[in-house]
């Protein structure tokens, strides 16, 4: 400290003024000064006292990150940074989700309208939609995928046994997290799904509490104006805040602890992650901090450029409580509960098996009294965690209509030409490639459309097919009668006829109106729109 | 320090300023496409809401209207109609006033009575849940635009093409009949034979069937057979071989017929909705009951050719 203030010195007046900057620039960055700046842009070691330490204490976003990191747990292959990306991805759900509720009103006679409002009629609603999907999808996987690598390098060993805790719990909310948004668009994807998810509730012993549970979850014994009020307020409101406490929960037990180090690193029964030597010190200021802002934007480029190319969010038809679809089908990180209902019943594969699952997830820390985190001493662990993942696997294959559903061959046969919902390839190939006409399986095809006949071929092949699968399903003969209905509507009459077991002939009719307008979205990729002719295409088919 | 990294600062940061730009250009490839993008999603909902209208109509309205919404002579009127496009709304003092769309919509959802009078025998039951129907407020919606896309080949109708029936509801004052169609003159509605029913009392079975819309429903000339089933309700070519559906009214074919016109939903064919109005009973007497059974009855009955006024023409 001077002891005596040098007297004030006249400056020039730019001097002056570079000197408010500077000032300014250390208010915003808070304590960094621009020379201080320039080093770390040069790569230059911080001084001593490192002065790059001071935004860590006075600004309050920084001070929850640890101010340097050891140099073994910044390598990329360490942690694939799957936490870093996970509360990214919340961040960015917040952001479009909070876009998307402008244009959103939760009751079943508005939320489906909503939805096509916003895709016909809000520049950009599209894209937030699909972006907010496939954003809800990743966040799934990447949570899990983080579980996993925590898993692997036995990460949840002491002193993480609390943290690993949490981390099961945030999982648990990231799922219901994404499976409360699946009822929001109020299509029959949604309407479904839920109503499977929400009856497994219904299987917790005894009766009346099961009940008690289902209820409180629909509103009423089914879902309606209040069920979808509730999973709105569970989606927006509630599990979020949950969420947000769980995460501060567990990040503060992460820099607590620090990041765990490579097993190799230090001995058996040692953990040294917060003891790091002034050598091995990388500092968040500026270098992690880059580090991770690069890879969320490089995330972010590519979560963007598959959205905008390859990616639309579903949308069915609107939720019909009096009709069930055809297959329906929990969203995919719940297939393997629904292939655990086809082989167990209900209050086993639905509350007894998952919730001894998620108990013994939480307690693996408190089980798993190994204290090397090395591979080599760890094979039990691997190999039952490789395990129980491909259990997952195959139960989750189970879980799809692949697996011991199936419904009448005629109905499988026209379901995969032209299903209720989805596309088939009767909408793929649209209303200018089927032409007017009856066309019988039975006879040769005749047609100048190389997609028509590629349709009928496929026609014949199923039905090929299902007679050889299904034992019922003899000498099978298809008509498909294609007929204007109105301007621009052809009318799809697909019509089965088969020889039984008993020797009686069966029938079987479905009739589908295809519009000449009507684009199903698996059809046609974002980038088509710019092309002009691609309108005119349409016009003129 | 840089060494421990396995990229330079430099490259990350250039990392990062493509990251950047591509955002930027996925975005502003958007940003370009999304008029065209919206417009093509109005279209594509517009599209899907007709295909919707289109099961809607035939599995809740085709019985009635037709297949091909032609109408069905005394039960309900042809909407594939150019008349229905260019004259109904005026007839019913709405042009101008709503639209036609507007019109199907309120006539769909809230339903529409008809007099005991005119030639409806049914009346238009309420659809939308709204006013108790069973459809939801959006399945409305569809059916509607699935009825308003007849417009295109309505329009193109010339007055034989035209399966209108006129709406005798509406009282039409001679001087505004030609309002609407003075472009394409060559167009006149043709107007039916039925104007009126004659007071109860003592009507013949034959003009009953006519004026009653039994017709409407059920052909009198052709069997009812697993090959030509009727449509709307049964044929009745074969009528006194009854027990094909019901083996016990084989025995007592006149009560069954009877019970059928007096309680229609006493007992119904599975394939048959419950079309068939409830209230003949109020509309005949006991005795045009019993003698419509028995012309039903008897193969050889004869239909006579009637005026407007219900006088035999043919003899």
């Amino acid at each position: 400290m001077s002891v005596q203030s040098p007297a004030p010195q006249k400056k020039p007046w730019f001097l002056a003024l570079l000197s408010a900057l500077d000032g300014i620039f250390v208010y915003l960055t808070a304590g960094i000064s621009t020379r201080e700046f320039r080093a770390m842009l040069r790569g230059d070691a911080p001084g001593r006292p490192n002065t790059r330490l001071t935004p860590h204490a006075d600004a309050f976003l920084l001070h929850i990150k640890p101010s340097y990191y050891h140099e073994s747990v910044t390598r990329f292959t360490h942690t694939y940074r799957l936490g870093l990306l996970s509360t990214y991805l919340f961040l960015f759900e917040t952001i479009t989700g909070i876009i998307l509720m402008i244009w959103y009103a939760p009751t079943p006679e508005r939320a489906y309208v909503d939805m096509i409002r916003l895709l016909n009629n809000v520049p950009f609603g599209q894209l937030m939609r699909d972006l907010h999907r496939i954003g809800a999808e990743l966040m799934v996987g990447i949570v899990t995928l983080h579980m996993v690598r925590t898993y692997l390098t036995g990460s949840y060993k002491p002193p993480r046994e609390f943290t690993w805790l949490t981390g099961v719990l945030l999982l648990v909310i990231t799922l219901f997290l994404s499976f409360s948004g699946y009822l929001l668009p109020w299509d029959q994807l949604a309407f479904w799904a839920v109503t499977i998810g929400t009856s497994m509730a219904e299987a917790v012993p005894p009766v009346f509490v099961g009940e008690i549970i289902n209820l409180l979850a629909r509103g009423a014994p089914d879902i309606g104006a209040s069920g979808l009020l509730r999973f709105y307020l569970l989606h927006v409101l509630f599990l979020p805040l949950l969420l947000i406490l769980f995460f501060f929960v567990h990040y503060y037990k992460v820099v607590l602890y620090g990041i765990s180090l490579p097993a190799q690193e230090e001995e058996v029964g040692e953990d040294t992650a917060n003891r790091v030597p002034a050598n091995r010190r990388v500092y968040y200021l500026p270098e992690v901090l880059l580090d991770e802002g690069t890879f969320l934007l490089a995330v972010t480029a590519i979560i963007t450029a598959v959205t905008v190319f390859l990616f639309q969010a579903p949308l069915e038809h609107i939720a019909n409580p009096q009709q069930t679809p055809f297959h329906t089908v929990a969203p995919w990180y719940f297939y393997w509960l629904q292939g655990l209902l086809k082989i167990a019943d209900k209050m086993w594969a639905g509350v007894i098996i998952p919730g001894v699952l998620l108990v013994m997830l939480m307690a693996i820390p408190y089980l798993d009294r190994n204290p090397s985190r090395r591979g080599a001493d760890r094979r039990v662990a691997t190999i039952s965690g490789i395990v129980a993942g491909v259990l997952m696997i195959i139960l989750s294959w189970m879980g799809t209509p692949a697996y011991a559903v199936q419904g009448a061959p005629a109905l499988e046969v026209v379901e995969k030409l032209m299903p209720e919902e989805k596309v088939g390839i009767s909408r793929k190939i649209g209303y200018k490639h089927i032409p007017l006409g009856t066309y019988d399986s039975r006879e040769p095809i005749t047609t100048d459309d190389a997609e028509f006949a590629k349709l009928l071929d496929e026609f014949v092949h199923l039905l090929e097919v299902w007679e050889e699968k299904a034992p019922d399903f003899n000498d099978p003969w298809g008509l498909l009668t294609v007929t204007q209905d109105q301007a621009n509507l052809k009318l799809l009459r697909w019509e089965i006829t088969w020889i039984s077991n008993a020797g009686t002939e069966e029938y079987f009719k479905q009739d589908y109106w295809l519009h000449k307008d009507s684009y199903y979205w698996e059809q046609y990729g974002r980038k088509k729109f710019g092309v002009p002719e691609f309108l005119e295409m349409q016009n003129g088919g | 320090m840089r060494s421990l990294y396995v990229r330079s600062f430099g490259s990350k940061l250039i990392w990062g300023l493509v990251s950047s730009f591509v955002i930027v250009v996925c975005v502003g490839l958007t940003a370009q496409t999304e008029e065209t993008r919206m417009e093509i999603q109005t279209r594509n909902w517009e599209g899907r809401g007709i295909e919707n209208g289109a099961v809607i109509f035939a599995n809740n309205c085709a019985t009635c209207h037709g297949q091909q919404g032609q109408g069905l002579q005394g039960v309900a009127p042809a909407l594939n109609s150019r008349y229905f496009f260019t004259r109904r709304l005026g007839d019913v003092g709405q042009d101008g006033v709503m639209t036609l769309s507007n019109y199907v919509y309120l006539t769909v959802a809230a339903g529409r009575p008809s007099k005991d009078n005119s030639q409806w025998a049914n009346r238009m039951v309420p659809w939308s849940s709204q006013f108790g129907g069973p459809l939801r407020g959006d399945q409305v919606v569809d059916v509607v635009a699935y009825v308003m896309n007849y417009e295109e080949t309505a329009l193109q109708q010339t007055a034989s093409e035209d399966p209108f029936q006129p709406f005798l509801d509406v009282a039409k004052p001679p001087e505004f009949q030609n309002i609407g169609i003075s472009a394409d003159a060559e167009w006149t509605p043709v107007q039916l034979a039925v104007t009126s029913v004659l007071p109860m009392g003592d009507r013949d079975p034959d003009y009953l069937f006519g004026a009653l819309a039994c017709s409407g429903c059920h052909k009198l000339d052709e069997p009812q057979a697993p090959s030509s089933m009727g449509e709307s309700g049964p044929n009745f070519g074969t009528i006194h071989e009854l027990g094909t559906y019901r083996p016990e009214a084989a025995a007592d074919p006149a009560a069954y017929i009877k019970e059928s016109i007096v309680s229609p939903d006493a007992f119904r064919v599975e394939s048959y909705d419950d079309a068939m109005p409830d209230d003949f009973a109020s509309r005949m007497t006991e005795e045009e009951i019993d003698r419509l059974v028995q012309w039903l009855l008897d193969p050889d009955r004869v239909t006579h050719t009637r005026d407007a006024e219900g006088n035999i023409i043919d003899e």
